[in-house]
């Protein structure tokens, strides 16, 4: 474990470091697709997540889903032999490879099943799969040692690492925490699948996305301290 | 720190269970108080003194209502003063609303919101009292509380749980007894308490909480034809407004007063038609009494249960036309028992006064009655609450001395001040009366002026039955607070130890750990699955605080199961190596992958329990796969229920044969299950063929044999498989093996000794399990029979992750993953916390004459089927999981090896549980004046009592299980010992059969 993060280290150091303010910029980007993406299901059709959630999650993720995979695929690995269009491709592929590992995911943990709930929950999944998998393959592609690095193990080296990971566990925990109130009777419109556990999940991906702004711009004042974080 | 012995490890660990066992039954006894009730019903021995043992016997059985009717006229000596009854119930209506608080008038909007009862009262027309209820201040107990005169305790619902019918001596009965006609209208508790009792009704549910007005319109747009109808001797009106209009928006809502004068218009289309109008159209024979009672009152906020001031002020309200009180000033402070209700209108409608009442006839009630009659009917009250006292107080010594052989002058001498202790107390007052009502009686007809000596009866009588009455619903309602601080502090106490003897283990198998093997990975830090193990505990603390929570307990227990399996599946992620490297990677990616495919069995078949049985309280009425496959028809049922069957059967079998014993003992264990899986799948095809069990003689006995020999052959298993262990010959073959060493090798044997009792063990545990499974095919209902396989198969599929420790889990962890599966499972098989889902129909199996015991016993097996499942599946664990070989004691002494093996796995089911047990123990006190105490949490707590048993139980069957193999190893070890000397006693077929077992043992 050692000798390979030594590894990460020296390649991370040949890869395009990300700057504080690429970091801020990156996050304010994905923070306001989503933002204007609710706008605009207000504004022009007039839908909330509440009162048509599939149809808002729709029109969230098609916003989302060009800004992010654009935005990530900048910050690829091994820029030299990856050209940009490739990464764009391998984020594209990625989004509905990891929808379908998050619906799985999702209905294992309890997730309705049936015709009612099926739009919801495949435009709920292409979503979180914007929030955690489709950066992730637009930026590793199909390396197996950076995938274990993030999601199994969470031990995030250098800047684009804590963008990438982050946001995601923060989307994914807060969509668990999200699941919390779905069986209790308070009669409450949210409480219906999925609504609450987007709330949890959007919740989570902004509180990802602040704490990884604040590890980049510490990492970014000492850079010698992620090695020995590394270690 | 010197390491823990066994024995006092298991001294210490029997003292935690003992302590817990006296804490929480001394709990249970103290906070549901099981109070002896009288069976039966009141007749006409009711109206002799309970001194009078005469061996006369009514026999009324035979006799006609009218019979009955005329009967107890005259052995009452008084006659009804009413003939029909309009019982008029207004959920939730204070008393202060009507009467005011003390002593002062209710406001002024309350007062012109009722009108019409207002100038009843004013006029000396009515008499309203505030009636105080007893808690729980919820509708079912209160109503029962009015027609039986008694406070019934939560065991008594808990005990007849199969039926939600009034089964005590009650009003109704009574009436429906001496042939009356009965109507309802309005809440249908009233039709779940007496299914069969009334002439016509219109029910509406209380359940929609939202609506105000429909539920109201529905009574009372039957009202206009119902009073002009005379078919009827008693009308029930039971309003359900005042308490939804109450949840909506509390007592002050604005809702509150056109509520109020619609109730009020009601009263005035009562009193004007049915109770002023004796007179005119109907005669003196039809007299109509009017009550307006309320079941409890409201908080503030419009809530009820608890037992504050506010809900128990509850209002009872009597109008005929025999109350007119002239100097009566309405809006004195008057007070009475909710309970005083019962025995008042028995008095005036003539029936016996029902055997459990602890109610007291109210005097003012009694106005229309002469002087004579009122003392009789004091008389009888007392009567029926002396025969109540004596069935609580064995011993009460003062029914012998109410007779009347004295001399007036002895009488007056016999009346003392009473004090003293209880029953002296009682006794006293009870004579005291006794006798003032004979001298009266002896003064009346010699036409004495005996006004005086009246009063004074009356005031003995009183109290005699008030103190009486007070004591008798204290017995229910009281908390002794000292013996549940007692019990609890047991509870903590016991929970303390076995966590102590937890972390004491912990920190010595962590040292174990340091020493024996090199640091590959940090064994003192905590990795992810075992900090949410212990997050799992805390969640589940937590959600017991909240009634929602209890209700849908099922999707915490799936939530949180699902998720510790996707950590560690996260957790196997992080140990597959880096690329498609060499062949030694070949043998690890295969572990691997049976790891995933173990995950992805538990996840599914978790998932599939979890939608089979919505279970829960609030959407149960949301589809699942068990209402699904109920509609397609029964064959599908049928079919699944084979299939199962024969899925459980083989995989049986299949787990049997991997076992390394002797082939024929092997074999025979597997007919013995064959035989008796074909025997449950035949008992299933012939006699379930109905959605209810036949109860012919044939399945009766069938069911038997299927016991007899589901039984022996388990029992028969365990005990032999330690004796049929090839371990005999291991000492001998330690010593001739020159690969080994030259000298008999102390370590080889003990790991033949450690192999010989993982075998038997492993035997055992698939022995118990199989026999289980089959046992639950054939008790639980044909829909359940796909989540036992499923349960099967979970049990599998753990047994298969852990059986190669290569991810170090904690073997903690993993005794606490297998308890929370079989919790998960306990509510996949559509379990839930209240008591409606215990399935009694299972529990007749096989039972050919009614015994309490074994329908008990088996309604217990299957509502626990599975965590008694997963507990009896830790003998199985106890063989496969990998790190008994860790810490190898230096001698293979029965007392270590027994510590390394069975106290982890029976410790943390313990903890745990003892956590969960103390904890909910505190919510419930807490709690005690919760609205859902007795409707959520008092459930629950007898879930978790339930539990704790089933605990007990299951790992005391795995410690036994351990303690008997380990002996009979180290016991046949030191035999061969001795043996080995003896080379010739060893027969051939041992060492056949042990080459055999060492072949396979070497691959």
């Amino acid at each position: 474990m050692k000798k390979r993060s030594d590894e990460y280290s020296v390649q991370n150091n040949d890869t395009m470091k990300v700057s504080a303010f690429g970091a801020l910029w990156l996050h304010l980007m994905c923070g306001f697709g989503v933002a204007i993406a609710f706008w605009v299901a207000h504004q022009f059709y007039s839908i909330n997540l509440i009162s048509d959630p599939a149809h808002s999650l729709l029109l969230v993720w098609i916003v989302e889903c060009p800004i992010v995979i654009l935005l990530y695929s900048l910050l690829r690995d091994n820029s030299a032999e990856c050209s940009y269009l490739k990464a764009v491709g391998r984020g594209i592929l990625g989004l509905p490879a990891g929808a379908l590992v998050i619906a799985l995911g999702g209905i294992a943990l309890g997730a309705p099943i049936g015709t009612r709930y099926l739009l919801g929950t495949i435009n709920w999944s292409l979503l979180m799969s914007l929030f955690t998998f489709a950066p992730a393959a637009a930026v590793f592609g199909s390396s197996w040692a950076d995938w274990r690095r993030i999601f199994a193990n969470t031990r995030p080296v250098g800047s684009v690492d804590y963008m990438l990971c982050l946001p995601a566990h923060g989307a994914v925990i807060g969509s668990w925490f999200g699941a919390w109130p779905m069986p209790l009777d308070w009669e409450r419109p949210w409480q219906e699948w999925p609504v609450c556990v987007t709330y949890g999940g959007l919740a989570g991906y902004v509180v990802g996305m602040v704490a990884s702004l604040c590890f980049v711009i510490f990492s970014s004042r000492r850079p010698q301290q992620q090695h020995v974080k590394a270690e | 720190m010197s390491a823990m012995t066994c024995t006092r490890l298991t001294i210490w660990t029997l003292c935690g269970v003992l302590l817990q066992m006296i804490g929480f039954s001394v709990f249970v006894l103290g906070f549901f108080p099981v109070k002896p009730t009288l069976v039966g019903v009141s007749g006409p021995e009711s109206y002799r003194s309970p001194a009078n043992r005469s061996t006369e016997d009514f026999n009324f059985t035979g006799t006609s209502s009218d019979e009955l009717r005329s009967l107890f006229w005259e052995l009452s000596k008084i006659p009804p003063s009413y003939d029909r009854l309009i019982f008029m119930v207004v959920d939730g209506l204070p008393a202060e609303f009507v009467l005011g608080k003390d002593g002062q008038p209710p406001s002024i909007a309350m007062l012109d919101a009722m009108p019409y009862t207002q100038s009843l009262l004013a006029n000396g027309m009515a008499i309203g009292y505030h009636a105080k209820a007893a808690p729980p201040t919820v509708t079912m107990p209160r109503l029962k509380a009015m027609v039986s005169g008694a406070i019934g305790g939560f065991l008594d619902v808990a005990f007849n749980f199969h039926t939600q019918a009034l089964v005590d001596d009650n009003l109704l009965g009574q009436f429906f007894r001496i042939g009356w006609k009965m109507v309802m209208l309005g809440d249908d508790t009233w039709l779940k308490l007496f299914p069969q009792l009334f002439l016509r009704h219109d029910a509406v549910s209380s359940f929609f909480v939202k609506d105000t007005v429909l539920v109201d319109h529905n009574v009372s747009r039957h009202l206009p034809s119902e009073l002009n109808q005379d078919d009827w001797n008693l009308l029930i009106l039971h309003y359900l407004g005042v308490d939804h209009v109450g949840h909506i928006g509390g007592r002050k809502s604005v809702l509150m007063v056109p509520k109020l004068k619609e109730m009020d218009e009601v009263i005035k289309m009562i009193h004007r038609n049915n109770v002023l109008s004796y007179d005119k159209d109907r005669g003196q024979s039809q007299q109509t009494l009017l009550v307006i009672v309320s079941d409890h009152g409201m908080t503030d906020g419009g809530n009820h249960g608890g037992s504050s001031q506010d809900e128990t002020d509850s209002l009872a309200l009597f109008i005929g036309p025999g109350f007119k009180v002239p100097q009566y000033s309405s809006y004195t402070h008057k007070s009475a028992n909710q309970v005083d209700i019962t025995p008042t209108l028995a008095i005036l409608f003539g029936v016996p006064i029902p055997l459990n009442n602890v109610g007291v006839v109210i005097a003012e009630g009694l106005d229309s009655l002469t002087d004579d009659q009122r003392l009789r009917a004091l008389e009888l009250n007392s009567w029926q609450l002396l025969k109540l006292l004596a069935a609580q107080l064995p011993d009460l010594s003062c029914l012998s001395l109410a007779s009347d052989d004295h001399d007036d002058d002895d009488r007056w001498s016999t009346i003392s001040t009473c004090d003293g202790i209880l029953k002296g107390k009682l006794c006293c007052l009870y004579s005291n009366a006794a006798v003032l009502h004979n001298l009266w009686r002896s003064k009346n007809i010699l036409r004495f002026n005996s006004s005086d000596l009246y009063n004074q009866t009356v005031w003995a009588y009183y109290d005699f039955l008030s103190s009486a009455s007070v004591w008798l619903s204290r017995r229910v309602t009281d908390k002794p607070v000292g013996q549940l601080a007692l019990a609890l502090l047991a509870m903590f106490l016991s929970c303390l130890v076995v966590l102590w003897l937890l972390f004491c283990l912990q920190r010595e198998s962590l040292k174990e750990t340091l020493c024996c093997i090199d640091l590959k990975y940090d064994v003192q830090r905590w990795s992810f699955d075992e900090i949410f193990a212990l997050m799992v505990v805390l969640i589940l603390v937590i959600s017991m605080g909240s009634s929602s929570m209890i209700e849908e307990e099922q999707y915490i227990w799936h939530f949180v199961m699902s998720t510790f399996c996707c950590i560690l599946f996260r957790k196997a992620m992080q140990s597959i190596p880096v690329g498609m490297q060499s062949s030694l990677g070949n043998g690890l990616y295969k572990r691997r992958y049976s790891e995933i495919s173990s995950f992805l069995a538990l996840l599914i078949a978790g998932r599939i329990m979890r939608g089979w049985h919505q279970g829960g309280v609030n959407w149960t009425h949301f589809p699942d796969i068990s209402k699904w496959l109920e509609h397609a028809g029964h064959s599908y049922i049928k079919s699944i229920q084979l299939l199962s069957g024969i899925l459980i059967i083989s995989l049986s079998l299949f787990s049997f044969s991997m076992s390394r014993l002797n082939r024929s003992f092997i074999f025979q264990v597997k007919f013995t299950f064959l035989i008796s899986g074909l025997l449950v799948l035949h008992h299933i095809m012939k006699y379930q063929d109905n959605t209810f069990l036949s109860s012919s003689y044939n399945a009766t006995v069938m069911a038997q044999v299927i016991y007899a020999i589901l039984g022996v052959s388990t029992f028969g298993t365990v005990l032999a498989s330690p004796w049929l262990t090839p371990a005999l010959i291991c000492g001998e073959w330690a010593s001739s093996d020159t690969q080994l060493s030259a000298s008999p090798s102390m370590d080889a044997q003990i790991r033949c000794v450690l192999a010989g009792t993982r075998e038997s063990s492993y035997l055992s545990g698939w022995a118990y399990i199989s026999c289980w499974c089959l046992l639950q095919l054939l008790l639980q209902q044909p829909i359940n029979s796909m989540p036992v396989f499923l349960l099967l198969v979970q049990i599998w599929a753990s047994m298969n992750y852990f059986c190669n420790d290569e991810l170090h889990h904690k073997q903690w962890v993993q005794v606490s993953a297998l308890y929370f599966l079989g919790m998960a499972g306990h509510f996949g098989l559509g379990n839930t916390n209240t008591l409606a889902t215990i399935d009694v129909a299972g529990a007749f199996i096989g039972i050919s004459s009614y015994s309490t015991l074994f329908s008990g016993v088996l309604m217990f097996s299957i509502t626990y089927a599975s965590p008694m499942l997963f507990l009896l599946s830790l003998v199985l664990y106890i063989s496969v999981e990998g790190t008994s070989f860790l810490g190898i004691p230096d001698d293979a002494d029965l007392g270590p090896l027994l510590k390394m093996r069975v106290a982890i796995p029976c410790l943390v089911p313990l903890g745990i549980n003892s956590i969960l047990l103390t904890v909910y123990t505190i919510v419930l006190l807490q709690m005690r004046n919760h609205l859902f105490i007795w409707s959520v949490f008092s459930p629950k707590y007898l879930y978790v009592c339930a539990t704790t048993v089933c605990i007990y139980i299951g790992l005391s069957i795995v410690a036994g299980t351990q303690i008997y193999i380990c002996w009979v190893c180290s016991l046949r070890r030191r035999m061969g010992m001795s043996l080995m000397t003896d080379t010739n006693k060893i027969s051939q077929k041992w060492q056949r059969s042990y080459f055999d077992w060492a072949l396979k043992e070497g691959q």
